[in-house]
């Protein structure tokens, strides 16, 4: 009996330590969730669509070179609206017909296509557009990855929301200028270097006039944006001639008059594009282009090597911001924000100084009650409820789960419901002994009858609260793992180590009558 | 069980106020975490009457704001903008939202503030640290930081709450000198209000949160189905889930009427309720059962009223334990999980009073209507 009691006692002194060791010191062990440390949650849309249209105009493009090198006549290529990935060519002549259906056949082996008159309606077939879908969901969680290391910010998380959907969780913890993340996460960053072919002009009319108000090949109208230039409208190529993925790297610095600037260097195949871009294009204007706004127009004086410096009346953050978003490399797609819950620090620590208060508070308000209630034995609960406080805190450090508002609210509930299981012995203890039973075996039928009931009763919360875990978010979480810790460690502390003590006790003691319960 | 028939009324008159209040009258106030919206936690410098808060969102164009005074200070505001439920897919919605969050903001500024800001003086209380060091370096160039770090905790400390009412407030700060505060005062103002946090729920996420929230809810009580029906007769489950209901019904009926809102939160709250009020439930069936052994002569009734009697003790006692920390967590727990407490602390009531009075009714009932041949036990 004395060897089990020593060896049950060492268990329980392990289970101590490993808690007090995995636990110690709570402030950097223990996880804060957002609502307690302050931070972010976003949660983004990837407009997956976006890629999909993408891969339609360049295919259309493609196309439409097929198309006129076998000298095919047709009227016009229109994509349909609000459906991406799916376009008609118009008016073949019947007999070219056989021709374009080859075409198709054999280039466009990702598309399929049905004949309806002399036009041919091209769709992308499934398979590819979901693949494109996934993979600028992929794209996105790199770029959004690489833009928050760049931000240097602190155990950030990123994850895809189930395995195929087009939504990207963010946390940030401890963000303190919400506004300038958001923006620098939500920037497309596609930047393009594109011939000048035309303007300024204050209108697009104007612009256009020249041209009998159409726009010509390979050509598209640009506007400057109007916070970097005069917000002038230009005439540029279709063509970039070098894209953001040429940057081997980008970086806020200054130009020569001291003024905020983003230089870049190229990678060695695209510097030797652009010096010969250069070359050929002395004395003309080229553009650098971000997400479709004109940041800077330039006339190229000499051949430019490698390297080069993006003035557009940036102020020192923002330029910051640009070369940021330009080495963390282009999203793929657009990105809109769903959900977005910014904690300030000061709201968190109100709340953490409020939850520790009232978790102190439910404290000593049961153990006055247990002590006043069973006296004796009451003690006996409270250590069983310290321990399984601690148990819950060793058990989350080691899960590295975080420990949330609700999640507090779980502990003090915890407290609240722990000691259920010690009421439940002891009631039944009190019964066997007013049956004139001895305090042995009174104790020991006392937790043997009562742990099916201890059982039973705590499954049933368990289950709500892995449910909750399942479904809930963040603080949910938190919520429900304390519960399922606090609960499972109350059945150890109120059955296992309650009666351990109970026999400690009673071995310790000559006298085996009286037991002050 | 002597007073079933009172319970079994007083309890269905509860469900039917309850009932009639959420379909007729008010319905249920969803939270922005089901309807969307945005929800905006603000502290001014000073006092402000609540009429004059709503005033300066009105005429910024804002309509029909629902403002919420927290704590006792006069100085915080949870001010939550309404949306109306939409089910259209429209993704632009949230962007209007933060639109509305900007507006927010701005109009509880006064004019002083909005000349400052328009002059770009940074404002010292909602200004970072990095910025903040920034604003020191000139001046003091090696201990900038330092300066920057120890301000913007003390902006956060329990005492400020996360806005500086007055520069004198820094003065009796350890290793910020005079000649520093005299100089935050020339490089920086003081904001009249300061934001403690700002969430933004589009309503694509709302109708989410409300699905995972009925999946959550409807799969727990599933799972404890699942588990009574393991462990009990039949008639002890369905007592048991009618038991529930009751709770349910009960406490979402109160919840309507006082007008508070249905959140995440809460829904989790109404959950663990719903597992608490089972436990007490569950031992009471399991003396039923063990008593069906011990007492074979004694009558249905007696023997349920018995069993109810004999873990009476227990029952209170935990219930009073889980209504004092639930209390604690009311009382002192902040305004961020009020109404988490507020749901919990009633059902705990609701669970217990249930639990005693209603699920033993129910089998006793149960065995007069149906009269089982192979008898109650298991």
């Amino acid at each position: 009996m004395n060897k089990k009691l020593r060896w049950k006692g060492l268990l329980v002194l392990a289970v101590l330590g490993i808690s007090v060791y995995l636990a110690i010191p709570p402030g950097e062990k223990i996880h804060l969730g957002l609502d307690l440390r302050g931070g972010m949650h976003l949660v983004l849309q990837v407009m997956t669509d976006d890629s999909v249209r993408t891969e339609t105009d360049q295919q259309i493009s493609r196309l439409k070179q097929s198309l006129e090198k076998e000298e095919i006549a047709y009227d016009s290529i229109i994509k349909t609206e609000n459906k991406v990935g799916e376009f008609t060519v118009q008016k073949i002549s019947p007999e070219k017909q056989g021709q374009v259906r080859e075409i198709l056949d054999d280039e466009f082996r990702e598309w399929s296509y049905r004949v309806i008159g002399n036009n041919i309606n091209v769709t992308i077939n499934a398979n590819t557009a979901t693949y494109l879908r996934d993979q600028a969901v992929r794209q996105s969680l790199d770029t959004i990855g690489n833009r928050v290391d760049e931000l240097g910010l602190t155990e950030p998380t990123i994850q895809r929301q189930g395995l195929s959907g087009d939504r990207i969780i963010v946390e940030l913890p401890g963000v303190e200028n919400p506004d300038r993340v958001k923006e620098i996460l939500k920037t497309t960053a596609r930047l393009e270097f594109r011939l000048v072919k035309g303007g300024p002009a204050p209108d697009r009319e104007t612009l256009l006039e020249e041209y009998g108000g159409d726009v010509p090949a390979n050509m598209e109208v640009l506007r400057g944006d109007p916070k970097r230039t005069e917000g002038d409208f230009y005439l540029v190529s279709d063509i970039a001639e070098i894209v953001g993925e040429d940057l081997r790297n980008a970086y806020a610095s200054t130009d020569e008059w001291n003024n905020p600037a983003v230089s870049f260097t190229l990678n060695p195949d695209a510097s030797k594009r652009f010096a010969k871009l250069t070359e050929e294009n002395i004395g003309k204007p080229l553009s650098i282009v971000l997400d479709n706004k004109i940041q800077q127009v330039a006339t190229i004086e000499t051949r430019i090597p490698g390297s080069g410096i993006i003035h557009g009346r940036y102020t020192r953050e923002e330029a910051e911001d640009i070369a940021l978003v330009l080495k963390a490399g282009a999203l793929p797609a657009s990105i809109k924000f769903l959900e977005d819950r910014t904690i300030g620090p000061s709201l968190g620590a109100d709340s953490i100084r409020k939850g520790l208060r009232s978790i102190i508070l439910a404290l000593i308000l049961i153990m006055v009650f247990m002590v006043f209630y069973y006296r004796m034995s009451g003690l006996n609960a409270i250590v069983a409820l310290i321990l399984n406080i601690i148990i819950i805190g060793g058990v989350l450090a080691y899960l590295k789960a975080n420990l949330t508002l609700p999640g507090m609210a779980g502990i003090i509930l915890t407290v609240g419901m722990a000691v259920d299981a010690n009421v439940l012995v002891f009631e039944r203890i009190r019964e066997e002994l007013t049956q004139g039973k001895s305090v042995t075996s009174s104790i020991a039928s006392g937790f043997s009858r009562a742990f099916r009931t201890i059982l039973d009763a705590n499954i049933t919360t368990v289950i709500a609260a892995i449910f909750l875990f399942q479904f809930g978010t963040g603080p949910i979480k938190g919520f429900a793992i304390t519960l399922i810790i606090g609960i499972t460690a109350s059945m150890f502390t109120a059955v296992f180590v309650s009666r351990l003590i109970f026999d400690l006790t009673i071995t310790r003691k000559r006298k085996k009558k009286d037991l002050s319960i | 069980m002597k007073y079933k028939f009172i319970a079994l009324g007083l309890s269905g008159i509860i469900i039917a106020v309850g009932l009639i209040n959420i379909t007729v009258g008010k319905s249920i106030n969803y939270g922005i975490d089901f309807a969307g919206g945005t929800l905006i936690r603000v502290i001014f410098k000073n006092q402000v009457p609540i009429g004059e808060v709503r005033n300066a969102l009105q005429k910024a164009g804002i309509e029909g704001p629902i403002i919420q005074e927290m704590g006792n200070t006069g100085r915080e505001f949870i001010i939550r903008t309404l949306q109306d439920v939409s089910e259209e897919e429209d993704t632009q919605n949230l962007e209007s939202h933060e639109i509305i969050g900007q507006m927010v903001v701005d109009s509880l500024r006064n004019e002083e503030e909005l000349k400052a800001v328009e002059q770009g003086i940074p404002d010292l209380n909602n200004i970072n640290l990095d910025h903040l060091a920034e604003i020191l370096e000139p001046e003091y160039p090696e201990r900038a930081s330092e300066i920057a770090e120890i301000i913007v905790n003390h902006r956060k400390s329990s005492e400020l709450k996360g806005i500086i009412q007055d520069y004198s407030q820094l003065e009796e700060l350890e290793g910020v000198a005079p000649e520093v505060i005299d100089y935050l005062k020339s490089k920086t103002f003081l904001s009249n209000v300061a934001v403690l946090s700002r969430e933004t729920v589009g309503p694509q996420i709302g109708h989410d949160l409300r699905r995972k929230a009925t999946q959550a809810t409807i799969w727990a009580l599933i799972g404890m189905l699942i588990y009574i029906g393991i462990r009990f007769k039949y008639a002890y489950g369905v007592a048991a889930i009618l038991t529930l209901a009751h709770d349910v019904l009960i406490t979402i009926g109160l919840f309507s009427l006082t007008n508070r809102e249905l959140n995440l939160p809460v829904i989790a709250a109404i959950l663990t309720i719903v597992g608490y009020s089972l436990n007490d439930t569950i031992v009471i069936f399991d003396r039923v059962r063990d008593n069906i052994k011990l007492m074979r002569k004694a009558d249905f009734g007696s023997l349920l009223n018995a069993s109810v009697n004999q873990t009476l003790s227990r029952t209170i006692i935990t219930s009073g334990t889980t209504f004092l920390t639930v209390a604690a967590l009311f009382l002192f727990g902040g305004q961020v999980i009020n109404d988490f407490a507020f749901t919990m602390m009633i059902g705990v009531i609701i669970g217990t009073y249930s639990s005693v009075y209603l699920s033993c009714s129910i089998i006793y009932f149960w065995k007069i209507i149906f009269k089982p041949k192979k008898g109650m036990g298991k």
